[in-house]
């Protein structure tokens, strides 16, 4: 419980997202970095970050809000300019880890076909996906990750279409790891950023980042929104191994989702009717299930190397 | 040193090759690559290339391609790519980014037609669509000038008072696919020539910096200006460049441009690539005649070396420029340069030829004509199209 | 040309206000123009929007820098100069809940209007808390400063399809703004010109800090509270029960102990005898079940190590009169205040109703010796066997320096069962104290214990023991009414013995070869003064029925034996008695309150030995007053997961029904088991900060500073989203408006 106090480093300038930083107050994505850099301890990643919030993040030139390297991709090329830094790093065996830390239009949208490719190839990279189901750099338009029913600047009375899978389509790509992470979920973060930290190859970590300005939801109710998402089943928690092999992490509680559609305005549409979100989380975890009972994971599957 | 029958992609490819394994003992080197007619045998020569420390990404688009190019460079390490007409359109976003980044990347550009319609053959209208990106460019009239000029590109790239990516065109097929005799340098002759390649603001660890944030217009600009001042000190690195290539290689390349019988000469025709080969037949056939007439083989495009334009053309009273691409609206893009140049100079006719667009091929019957036109011009009016054989 | 400056935030709307204003104007036939200044910073940052209004068309499209107005939506975004640039005659309109005169400092010689916008658009729904949407409110207020007539104001809302909420709050605004032209000279601010180098893209001294300072992006801050768990509010013993539970919890026992003798000498008895109004209290009761705190308790008293007693080092002498549990509490506290304590006691051996009312399978004597020899330790001298009188009491008050009465309860409560003085019906505190000495054997026999409090069920649970072959227990009311400690009875059902709950005793017939009770069957009825409904007699038929058995005892309570104190004396907990000639009198525990609990008789002991301190010395040592308790719904219970209370072990009731052995034998001590620390660690510590560092570890900014104990929160960077309250498991930091 005190750990954070030794490896949290104590000076601003070296942390890995810096104060100063010109993300929204109650950003999930901050979270998720002050996290990361807890579960890296104390070893710096280099960032690679297309365009989204994350690359505004960092302010004006000539500072920086990362304190580690960061390089600004362009939207759709994050993975393609990784696998370049890779490279160069491996052959002069750099082993600090290049992460993509990336939104939900650079990953599911604009990029995916770069990070098909990064993955296909399986390059040594991280993969993170802060999705916070909107373009939020741009005000709030409509993403494929934008879950049924919420409301976009581009979908005024709520998007038609259903969320797309990507962690299904990552794991065609039988890359090593996969899961997804909640910021609600603190201990279950860091071990899966250091299963993917002590795992070669290419890996996937999506994020459910709670955006209180394009969700319309209150700053403060960010982390609690996520454990809503996650308590009622819409936002499963899981890991797939070498895209096969299938761990759940926390099963639904029985939490109802009204709750969580109650708390954003974005879903203003869905308040009186929850049902396409309720048959979402009926129809993934049919499929989850299924895919955890038939392709388990095994024991050896994201174990930690043992310390020292 | 030897001398082997190959064609430009090969010459190509064998030039990048040597460059990137050059630069071994420093951080090594990394390509892009992805394959595009006419451009496609240079990356399948890197990718067959083995490397002591080097890496070519077989990616899945041009964009990526250059992704790679930006990511390696980033990193420190050599980095170069080659793509053609639409591959370079879909490049674009990352080209720029390639130079506003000042990352030494080099790139080959086999021209070819921007489709559509699809069309494989030769317009420089693809590499000059990226004229106004933060690019060294270079057009090569031979295979020996191409494999030269590939080695100077790294060498001023890479030079601590350019640091800006370049490009090195060739024409498609008619160079690219077409076997010539090239005498191939050495690894260890471009050991020698290239120093390690060191990008002074890769990503470090020891020294975290964002690149590529927001950056206010006040700042924006200064960057700008800061590119502007790296492309004129072009020139001076570049004459360096080939001085010392020559004292390795034991030749010495063309550098801005070639200027061939201009200091008489009343009529001067630009042009660039192998058209500037042929133009060559046909202008010493022509002076052999008695007539006052000279050429200048452009080939450095950006920077755009307008002093030396100027100089060449010196007192001449006409000039032609033979331009293998078109600006809608405007015409060729040689022509529009060397305008500008010659701005002030009413002395001097100045007549764009519109030629080989879509490969067509320029004959020297072609030039003749477009000269026989030139000469016996009164006033230059608008470009005009030339159509040449079916 | 009139040229507005809207102050604003990202997210608060004031690019719209802009819009707002300027569409009202144009409806008005005005040429008019609205922009904002767009960069990158977020929700909350400080931002520009401008309007201009004009007869002719506008062709100036460069941002405003010399405003005719400014319009302010945030106090928090006043900075000094910020009406500099101001033409003359123009207005600063500021969203505050302050008048204008209160911005004297800053908008000296200025036109100021003041309205609370945001108040307004809180009440009426509009934006979130952190970041509350006050255009609409805001234009209510300009529009008056402005002379718009209201129509036209409510125009320009209607034309941009604002209707509902924001009407509502831009007519309030229009009615409430507050105007004013404060005294003074309009202050002018040199303009700095920077002339700083450019930094280049190449060089090598790139990527510092942010400039930014995001605590100014900022309307809400947060703030440290302590609150009293209630478990502590719930402690009569006034015990830092969270406190040492915490320390168990960090396998600290020596530190839980001594946290328990700051408020306790008799932390083993508490832990075993207690009914823990602490666990009733437990906010953890409405999660799952309440934190078994008597357990650690007696862990902690089992394991912690005994610090070095204090000796006194006052010249004072004190009188300490009764040496149960109040007794003993001031003895201690006094002799830890270096007070010289004498302690008299009537009965042979020191402990009171420890010793005589409380069964050993209960209290096992070695730990009710141990304690007492502890608080001897620090030099309390005992005086065993001296009963005193009345004149004892009021001499003593002639020989030392204050005098602590807390002599119990004496009196038993008895029932008229009509068979006058029979030799079958016993009382049941004296029957406990018979078996204390091994006076009494029951073998056989048939007992029906009346009453329902502990000692009912000390003395049923005695009887057994001394070899009772039947006992029942008559209970007026419900058995889940009865006072006893709940656990208590349950072990009593487990041994054998019946409980009839609403039955009354009406007859005893002593007559016969075996006594008969008659008993009435009740009903609950009304509620009573106490609350309970109160217990009436059934009426239907074969309500009355007997009970055969051998002996009745009584258990019915007690009350004072008042006769002991000076005439005319009142009782009263921590006052000293009036009119006395000599030192002050005190009395207390059970003798003044009757609680009945030994826990409260503590407290009573410590409070009367902190105002004879006070009395004799002036020195407050009472604690300051406590917080608010921390209520449930203050208590973050996802945070937590589900986890049944840890019971202490048990000899089974077999085994136990015909022995004195302490029946509870506690947390088994294995280490590898850790019950006590695993208990403990379900604690919520509500409201008081455990540095579990979840804030820290959930602050998305990595601004909430630990430094050993301390937290610090960065207000330089700290942006006010409040996560950190909202994960704060016990309520200990809450949001504060700037």
């Amino acid at each position: 419980m005190t750990i954070i106090a030794e490896t949290k480093p104590k000076q601003y300038c070296d942390y890995l997202l810096r104060p100063g930083n010109t993300n929204c107050a109650g950003c999930g994505m901050s979270i998720g970095l002050q996290w990361l850099d807890e579960a890296l301890a104390g070893e710096k990643p280099m960032l690679v970050i297309p365009a989204c919030c994350g690359i505004v993040t960092a302010g004006a030139f000539p500072t920086s809000g990362y304190g580690v390297p960061t390089a600004a991709a362009t939207f759709a090329s994050s993975p393609a300019l990784a696998s370049g830094l890779s490279a160069i790093a491996t052959m002069n065996e750099e082993t600090n880890p290049i992460i993509c830390w990336a939104g939900d239009g650079g990953t599911y949208d604009i990029g995916i076909a770069t990070l098909s490719a990064a993955a296909e190839r399986n390059e040594d990279i991280i993969y993170i996906c802060y999705d916070n189901e909107i373009y939020g750099n741009t005000g709030g338009q409509r993403s494929s990750a934008t879950p049924e029913g919420a409301v976009t600047s581009t979908t005024r009375t709520g998007k038609g279409e259903g969320k797309k899978d990507i962690m299904a389509i990552m794991a065609a790509h039988r890359i090593p790891y996969a899961a997804t992470l909640s910021v609600a979920h603190r201990e279950d973060f860091l071990r899966k950023v250091k299963v993917a930290r002590a795992t070669k190859g290419f890996r996937f970590l999506l994020i459910l980042s709670p955006c209180p300005t394009g969700w319309k939801s209150e700053p403060d109710e960010s982390t609690e929104l996520i454990g809503m998402a996650v308590r009622s089943g819409l936002f499963p928690m899981y890991e797939i191994f070498d895209g096969v092999r299938y761990r759940i992490n926390k099963k639904p509680d029985g939490t109802p989702v009204d709750e969580y559609i109650k708390k954003q305005r974005r879903y203003k549409g869905v308040a009186a009717d929850p049902q396409p979100l309720t048959d979402c989380i009926t129809a993934q975890w049919h499929r989850l299930n299924g895919m955890a009972a038939a392709f388990p994971a095994t024991k050896e599957d994201g174990c930690l190397p043992d310390v020292g | 040193m030897a001398k082997e029958l190959v064609t430009g992609n090969f010459a190509a490819g064998r030039a990048l090759a040597l460059a990137g394994e050059a630069n071994r003992n420093a951080r090594g080197c990394c390509a892009g690559a992805y394959p595009i007619t006419p451009q496609t045998e240079i990356i399948e020569y890197l990718c067959a290339n083995k490397f002591s420390k080097g890496r070519v990404i077989a990616v899945e688009s041009e964009h990526s391609a250059m992704g790679v190019c930006i990511g390696a460079a980033l990193g420190g390490g050599r980095s170069f790519t080659a793509s053609s007409a639409n591959g370079l359109a879909y490049m674009v976003e990352n080209v720029l980014a390639a130079g506003y980044y000042r990352l030494p990347i080099v790139m080959i550009a086999v021209n070819r037609t921007l489709g559509p319609p699809w069309n494989i053959w030769v317009d420089q209208g693809d590499s000059l669509m990226l004229r106004d990106a933060p690019w060294l460019q270079f057009y090569c009239d031979s295979h020996q000038d191409l494999v030269d000029t590939i080695l100077l590109s790294f060498r001023v790239a890479e030079d601590a008072q350019i640091m800006l990516p370049a490009m090195v065109a060739m024409d498609g097929f008619v160079t690219s696919h077409t076997q010539m005799v090239v005498d191939l340098p050495e690894q260890d002759q471009v050991d020698a020539y290239l120093p390690e390649c060191n990008v002074p603001h890769r990503l470090r660890h020891d020294h975290p910096t964002t690149v590529g944030g927001l950056t206010w217009p006040r700042e924006t600009e200064h960057h700008r200006i800061e590119i502007q001042q790296a492309m004129e000190r072009v020139p001076e690195v570049l004459d360096v460049a080939i001085a010392e290539f020559e004292e390795i290689f034991g030749r010495k390349p063309a550098g801005t441009l070639v200027a061939d019988q201009t200091k008489d000469a009343d009529t001067v025709i630009v042009a660039c690539n192998t058209m500037a080969r042929t133009l060559k037949n046909v202008i010493t056939e022509r002076r052999s005649k008695g007539e006052r007439i000279g050429m200048i083989r452009a080939k450095m495009f950006r920077p755009f070396p307008r002093g030396d334009f100027a100089a060449a053309i010196g007192s001449a009273k006409r000039v032609g420029v033979l331009d293998r691409n078109h600006s809608p609206g405007s015409g060729g893009i040689f022509w529009q340069e060397i305008a500008t140049t010659l701005r002030g100079r009413s002395d001097i006719l100045l007549k764009d030829y519109l030629v080989g667009l879509g490969g067509g091929d320029v004959t020297p019957t072609v030039i003749n004509e477009i000269i026989d036109d030139l000469v016996a011009r009164k006033e230059a009016s608008d470009p005009v199209w030339k159509e040449v054989a079916a | 040309m009139i040229e507005i400056t809207i102050c604003g935030r990202g997210g608060q709307g004031g690019v719209t206000l802009a819009k707002l204003i300027a569409t009202t104007y144009f409806l008005r036939d005005k040429y008019v123009q609205a922009f904002g200044v767009y960069a990158a910073e977020r929700s909350g940052a400080p931002l520009q929007a401008f309007v201009r209004i004009d007869d002719q068309e506008i062709t100036n499209h460069n941002q405003v820098r010399e405003p005719d107005h400014i319009i302010v939506l945030d106090p928090t975004l006043i900075t000094p100069g910020l009406a500099a640039a101001m033409k003359p005659g123009g207005w600063v309109i500021v969203n505050t809940q302050d008048p204008p005169e209160a911005l004297q400092e800053h908008f000296a010689g200025l036109h100021v209007a003041t309205v609370d916008a945001t108040s307004i658009a809180v009440k009426n729904g509009l934006g979130t808390r952190a970041v509350p949407i006050v255009n609409t409110t805001m234009s209510g207020a300009i529009g008056k400063v402005f002379d718009l007539p209201i129509d036209d104001l409510l125009a320009g809302l209607d034309h941009l399809q604002f209707g509902g909420p924001n009407t509502i709050s831009a007519r309030e605004a229009y009615d409430c703004v507050q105007t004013a032209t404060l005294s003074g000279k309009v202050a002018k601010l040199k303009r700095v010109q920077s002339n700083g180098k450019i930094p280049g893209l190449l060089d090598d001294d790139l990527g510092g800090m942010p400039k930014i300072r995001t605590g100014s992006w900022a309307t809400r801050k947060p703030e440290r509270q302590r609150l009293t768990p209630p478990c502590n509010d719930g402690c009569p013993a006034g015990n830092d029960v969270r406190g040492f539970v915490e320390a168990v919890g960090k396998e600290d026992y020596d530190q839980a102990l001594a946290i328990l003798l700051e408020t306790s000498p008799l932390p083993g008895i508490c832990g075993r005898v207690c009914p823990a109004p602490c666990m009733d209290a437990c906010n953890r009761i409405e999660y799952d079940e309440s934190v078994n705190i008597r357990e650690i308790e007696r862990y902690a008293a089992d394991h912690g190590t005994l610090p070095s007693p204090t000796k006194p080092w006052r010249k004072e002498n004190i009188a300490v009169v009764g040496s149960g549990p109040a007794g003993l509490s001031a003895a201690y506290h006094l002799a830890k205040l270096g007070y010289h304590v004498n302690l008299f006691e009537g009965e042979k051996e020191l402990g009171g109703v420890l010793r005589t009312g409380i069964p050993e399978y209960r209290l096992p004597r070695d730990v009710l010796g141990d304690e007492i020899t502890f608080i001897l330790q620090h030099g309390v001298k005992a005086h065993c066997g001296c009963f005193l009188s009345r004149g004892d009491l009021l001499a003593l008050t002639h020989t030392y320096a204050a005098v602590f009465a807390a002599t119990g309860l004496r009196d038993s409560r008895t029932i008229d069962l009509g068979s006058g003085d029979s030799k079958s019906i016993m009382q049941g505190i004296d029957f406990l104290d018979r078996v204390r000495r091994r006076d009494v054997r029951l073998d056989g026999k048939s007992v029906i214990v009346i009453g329902g409090g502990n000692t009912a069920i000390d003395a049923a649970r005695s009887a057994l023991r001394v070899g009772a072959h039947h006992v029942e227990i008559v209970y007026r009311r419900t058995q889940a009414q009865m006072p006893a400690i709940r656990e208590e009875i349950e072990e009593a059902l487990d041994e054998g013995i019946k409980i009839h709950e609403l039955v009354s005793p009406i007859q005893l017939d002593d007559v016969g070869a075996r006594p008969t009770l008659t008993c009435q069957r009740m009903k609950l009825g009304e509620p009573d003064a106490s609350g309970r409904p109160r217990p009436i007699p059934d009426t239907s038929e074969g309500a009355q029925f007997d009970m055969d058995c051998d002996c009745v005892m009584l258990a019915l309570g007690q009350t004072q034996d008042i006769s002991i104190l000076p005439e005319g004396s009142e009782i009263s907990d921590g006052k000293s008695l009036l009119g006395l000639s000599g030192a002050p009198m005190f009395v207390g525990g059970d003798f003044a309150t009757n609680e009945g609990t030994v826990t409260a008789a503590i407290g009573s002991g410590r409070k009367a030995a902190l105002h004879i301190h006070r009395t004799l010395t002036g020195e407050d040592l009472f604690p300051p007053p406590a917080e608010p308790v921390a209520a449930s719904d203050q208590i973050t219970t996802h945070v937590f997961s589900h986890e049944p209370r840890r019971e202490g072990g048990m000899i089974n009731a077999h085994d136990r029904r015909r022995s004195f052995t302490e029946v509870r034998v506690g947390y088994r001590d294995n280490p590898a088991e850790h019950a006590a620390v695993e208990e403990a660690q379900r604690c919520f510590s509500c409201g008081v900060c455990n540095t579990c560092d979840r804030c820290l570890e959930y602050c998305p900014e990595g601004i909430l500073l630990r430094d050993g104990d301390a937290y610090r929160f960065d207000y330089d960077y700290c942006k006010g989203c409040g996560v950190c309250a909202t994960e704060c498991p016990r309520g200990v930091i809450y949001m504060s408006q700037l």
